[in-house]
């Protein structure tokens, strides 16, 4: 197999090398057999429960929202004795923010951890590269963050009978307040944003909607994630004469994006109007580089309802210190009415827990009512605009409802195959 | 013409903070000779602790110099206690600066929590120059990196101290034989570059916030400001290698799509190193 | 410690290492072929999961041999093979899309190969005749990792842009007979035997003459050049070969992994290859490959079992290995076995 010299070493000292070669050589071995799967699709052990949350990485500012709100829920659940008498066991993977270690953390869950399902993954490039392996493992993932919607069959992670989406897509967050934008602010639309796929395809379909509205798109441009230097697009939105700056850049490039939009003397003169900036970012942003600008989501900390004042106390209680976000919510929702299609389906196996999945109500979430649409696995959301106020201090005064739908029946997907059902 | 100026004037903002913010790099990579991957994880260093005195009710302009020598004291010992033994072996160096960088980045995390956070701008408000705006603390911050550059200069080449440098620069052993006691030198420049990264870090923190990534972001862009500009020319270079790398990007972003202009300037770096590899201000090759 | 003495004790090492080099390289072979047994035999003993991503684990061995190639022979770090292994990736995804049948797959492994490879060569070429060296090529690599990142990430119409690209497992047939990669098990033996192959192709490689010029040039350049070698042609030959074996492992990464995105090409993953052969020993093949394989399995146990601290102590255990053991585990491992057989 391997060229040794034609000569050959001694006897003697062949076995001496080949003795301590072969405890150098096996000492990855005790990481290969490390770690035993438990638990598993059946019987009464736990229900385990891979969680893929970045944990480190540029998106690490989301994650702990994103995991807090998973494990609230699972605490919550537990307290009450778990489901079928089972507890939940989570077990977490970090996906470095890398749609790369995505896949390779998914596989690792589904073959070595034997988990039952799946939630998380934060962007759709998570979601899609997490698609594949939850689909050959047949398994479901819950998906929590807002999205683009389910308009293209190219990618694994849209369309899929195995994922449900717990977050809103942009017939949700967006379609229903570009009305009130457009008749307060101007008809100029100016939409710049991450260059991947849910900002271009949420500006895809904002374009078509605006056209439909009388609304004018007056530039588009996209940014590679990890600019630091906003100058030559903020320029384009000047020349551009812009009314309403429609804005899907995300992360901590958002945070440079709007420093410079406030130092570039442009803010004054146009509304932001940012539908990925919530709570946590908006924090990075800082008072003066967010105050008097939009955000739409499904969920703000600033909803003031019964549901969503026991939720913050619990969550200020368990994660002191965590700045909850919808993505968060939209996670702890996932699990509860991950918990609820459990026990009506009286089984974690995935066809069965798909069906129990569908169509199911959830009346508590802090945002207010969350229907399963069994035919896409679309969730259907309360949707909500609010404005940043001036000089705000902290999650608890940043942002101020200006308008709210309760639930919003989102666009139909245009899959191939409707409803989704495994073939 | 108010783009026109506005593009002058961010232009020039923009390369007055990638030169403050690259500077570091320079000192250590021009005169130490050490290529520091810990950079970025100094810059962040120095934004959060800024953000953590001023948690504790110290007045910003106060938290900027003790974010300085906070990170200064801490790349002194990290040179002290590891990096000098290394300076014969560049790649040696480098590895370790990317294992600070991994240890600092994760212990920021591990102390400060992975949020963004929001440093308050000192200086609120805007200011109008020749039709184009900006913030008033972006020009405070253009002022000393200006100041800052201008101090540099005159430290190498008006004084005793920058004649040694220089003299150290171009031959090791008669600067030995001169009596400088290279060491110690060598832990001055690793410290001050250290010092400037805090301090950079800790300037630049209300125009960017401060987030455990923020460091990597820089990173990159720092070391093409230190391609293009050249070893050694460390004041012109490094003003001369923003310029390329920060006025070039928002230039040719105007025109064409901002990852495009992005490539075009990196290609740009590494031309000009192909024809001038000591730098766009350097006429004798430094070895 | 100073700097005269380390400089000594440099010289007195090397010349030991070239007195005994047909030995070390025995202990080398011996110690390879002894990992190579315990992967064959891992699939008989481990679980479905280790079946999956050992084959990926080493491909990321392949590709840090590629770096010891120019690093520990040619003395030239980059940290540009993030971007060859992507280029590989990428060109078998595109075009095993694209172009049907067996010949879509061959044609987007030799793309890959031959792209990688022109641009290696091409900027290479370009920069070291200008004796472009040191810590500026080591900076020129990391503009490479950088651009192919953004490129990745612009060109979405190709690539899929930040969301990446899917590649599914391809068959490697010529006229009906070959493997085809869909099965774990035969995918794990097939990289397994990708890995020997190279390891072996390398470790020929660097006893022949092209490899003890590029030592030489190491060494000392200007000395290499006074004996009327051209450095620059030879220096080149070898940052494209390496680009050509990152691209191939690329490619196969690609279909095993199902999926690439930009992210290959960023700087934490192409100086993860460089701490893989840093911690493992540059001056050997089999120290990037085991270093590779380690760092990746005791990256993932650390990255379960303690998500939010691993990064950190993979921080603390390279500086401990990069201050401990300059030669990096493997090397020193190998050096250590040397002398014990040289006392007896």
């Amino acid at each position: 197999m391997t060229s040794l010299d034609p000569a050959g070493p001694s006897r003697r000292s062949f076995l001496k090398t080949a003795a301590l070669a072969g405890v150098v050589a096996a000492a990855p071995l005790p990481l290969l057999s490390a770690c035993g799967a438990s638990g598993g699709g059946s019987g009464s052990g736990p229900i385990r429960i891979g969680v893929l949350t970045p944990l480190s990485g540029p998106w690490t500012i989301f994650g702990k929202a994103h995991l807090a709100g998973f494990q609230l829920a699972t605490d919550q659940i537990n307290a009450k004795g778990g489901t079928l008498g089972r507890k939940w066991e989570l077990v977490v993977a970090d996906s470095k923010t890398d749609s790369t270690v995505v896949t390779q953390q998914a596989n690792r869950l589904a073959k070595q951890e034997n988990v039952d399902f799946f939630a998380g993954t934060f962007t759709s490039a998570e979601r899609n590269a997490a698609a594949p392996v939850v689909t050959a493992a047949d398994k479901l993932l819950l998906y929590p963050t807002f999205y683009e919607g389910q308009n293209q069959d190219f990618y694994p992670g849209v369309c899929n009978p195995n994922i449900f989406m717990f977050g809103s897509e942009p017939s949700g967050q967006v379609y229903p307040f570009l009305e009130y934008m457009l008749n307060k602010h101007g008809k100029r639309f100016f939409l710049a944003g991450s260059d991947y796929v849910w900002p271009r395809e949420t500006n895809r379909l904002v374009k078509a909607k605006l056209a439909e509205l009388g609304g004018e798109v007056v530039g588009e441009a996209y940014a590679p994630i990890g600019t630091a230097q906003f100058g030559g697009l903020i320029e384009k939105i000047r020349n551009a004469d812009t009314d309403v700056l429609f804005l899907s850049v995300v992360g901590s490039d958002s945070v440079a994006m709007r420093q410079q939009l406030l130092s570039s003397g442009l803010k004054d003169s146009l509304t932001v109007w940012s539908v990925g900036n919530e709570e946590s970012s908006t924090s990075g942003i800082g008072p003066a580089a967010s105050a008097g600008d939009y955000a739409s989501f499904d969920y703000f900390w600033a909803l003031d309802n019964p549901k969503n004042v026991e939720f913050k106390r619990a969550m200020t209680k368990k994660f002191p210190g965590t700045i909850m976000n919808n993505v968060g919510v939209d996670m702890y929702n996932a699990a509860h009415m991950a918990a609820l299609a459990i026990e009506k389906a009286g089984s974690v196996e995935t066809a069965k827990m798909r069906a129990g999945l569908e169509d199911l109500v959830f009346e508590d979430a802090p945002q207010g009512k969350v229907t399963m649409r069994a035919e896409d696995h679309q969730a259907a959301l309360p949707s909500f605009l609010a404005k940043v106020r001036e000089g705000w201090t902290g999650v608890d005064d940043m942002f101020e409802i200006v308008q709210s739908v309760d639930q919003v029946v989102p666009s139909d997907s245009t899959c191939a195959k409707l409803p989704l059902r495994r073939p | 013409m108010d783009s026109f100026s506005q593009v002058i004037l961010d232009g020039a903002t923009g390369t007055l903070i990638l030169a403050l913010v690259a500077l570091g790099l320079a000192v250590i990579f021009g005169l130490g000779g050490v290529l520091n991957l810990g950079h970025g994880a100094m810059l962040t260093l120095g934004a959060y602790v800024t953000w953590a005195c001023q948690m504790h009710g110290v007045p910003f302009i106060a938290c900027v110099p003790i974010a300085a020598v906070v990170v200064g004291v801490i790349g002194l010992l990290f040179e002290l206690a590891v990096v000098r033994h290394f300076y014969d072996r560049p790649f040696e160096t480098l590895l370790i600066t990317y294992a600070f960088y991994l240890i600092a980045t994760q212990v920021i995390q591990i102390v400060w929590g992975r949020a963004v956070h929001n440093i308050p701008n000192p200086l609120p408000g805007n200011v109008t120059i020749a039709g184009a705006s900006t913030r008033v603390y972006t020009i405070v911050v253009c002022g000393v990196c200006i100041a800052l550059l201008s101090l540099t200069w005159l430290v190498m080449y008006r004084t005793s101290v920058g004649t040694r440098l220089r003299a150290m620069l171009q031959n090791r052993e008669m600067a030995s034989l001169l009596g400088i006691d290279a060491s110690r030198t060598y832990s001055a420049i690793f410290a001050t570059g250290a010092a400037l990264a805090g301090l950079a870090g800790a300037l630049i923190s209300p125009l960017f916030s401060a987030s455990p990534d923020m460091g990597s972001l820089w990173l990159v862009r720092s070391f093409f400001v230190v391609i293009a500009g050249g070893l050694g020319a460390l004041v012109g270079g490094t003003l001369l290698g923003s310029a390329v790398i920060s006025g070039g990007t928002d230039v040719f972003s105007l025109f064409t799509s901002q990852v495009f202009a992005q490539t075009v300037v990196f290609a740009l770096a590494i031309l000009i190193l192909r024809v001038r590899p000591e730098g766009l201000l350097r006429k004798v090759p430094a070895r | 410690m100073s700097f005269k003495v380390e400089v000594s004790h440099e010289t007195a090492s090397r010349k030991v290492v070239r007195a005994r080099r047909p030995r070390r390289g025995n202990t080398e072979d011996l110690l390879a072929t002894v990992l190579f047994a315990v992967l064959f035999a891992v699939p008989s003993v481990g679980d479905s999961y280790q079946v999956f991503i050992l084959p990926q684990y080493m491909l990321f061995g392949v590709l840090a041999m590629s770096l010891c190639l120019v690093w520990g022979l040619g003395g030239i770090l980059s940290f540009g093979q993030g971007a060859f292994f992507l280029i590989g990736a990428y060109a078998l995804g595109i075009l095993s899309t694209r172009v049907s049948g067996s010949l879509g797959v061959w044609l987007g492994i030799a793309v890959g190969i031959a792209l990688s490879a022109a641009v290696a060569g091409a900027l290479a070429y370009f920069l070291f005749r200008a004796r472009v060296r040191g810590s500026y090529f080591v900076l020129v690599t990391l503009a490479i990792s950088t651009i192919g990142g953004v490129i990745a990430t612009s060109a979405s119409d190709l690539t899929g842009g930040f969301n990446g690209m899917f590649i599914s497992r391809v068959q490697l047939t010529v006229s009906g007979w070959g493997v085809d990669l869909a099965s774990d098990s035969t995918s794990y033996y097939f990289v397994l035997a990708l890995t020997i192959g190279v390891y072996v192709m390398l470790r020929w490689l660097s006893r022949s003459a092209f490899g003890r010029v590029l030592v030489g040039i190491r060494e000392n350049e200007e000395r290499a050049e006074a004996l009327g070698y051209d450095v620059a042609l030879r220096k080149t030959l070898a940052f494209s070969l390496s680009a050509a074996i990152a691209a191939m492992a690329g490619a196969i990464y690609g279909t095993e992994a199902g999926f690439v995105s930009p992210s290959l090409a960023d700087v934490v993953f192409s100086t993860s290859i460089v701490l893989w052969v840093a911690i493992g020993g540059r001056d050997f093949f089999l120290g990037g490959l085991v270093g590779a394989l380690a760092i990746s399995l005791v990256s993932e146990k650390l990255n379960s079992a303690i998500p939010e601290y691993w990064q950190l102590l993979l921080g603390v255990l390279f500086l401990a290995v990069v201050i401990g053991f300059r030669r990096g585990i493997v090397g020193s491992a190998i050096l250590a076995i040397d002398r014990v057989g040289d006392r007896r």
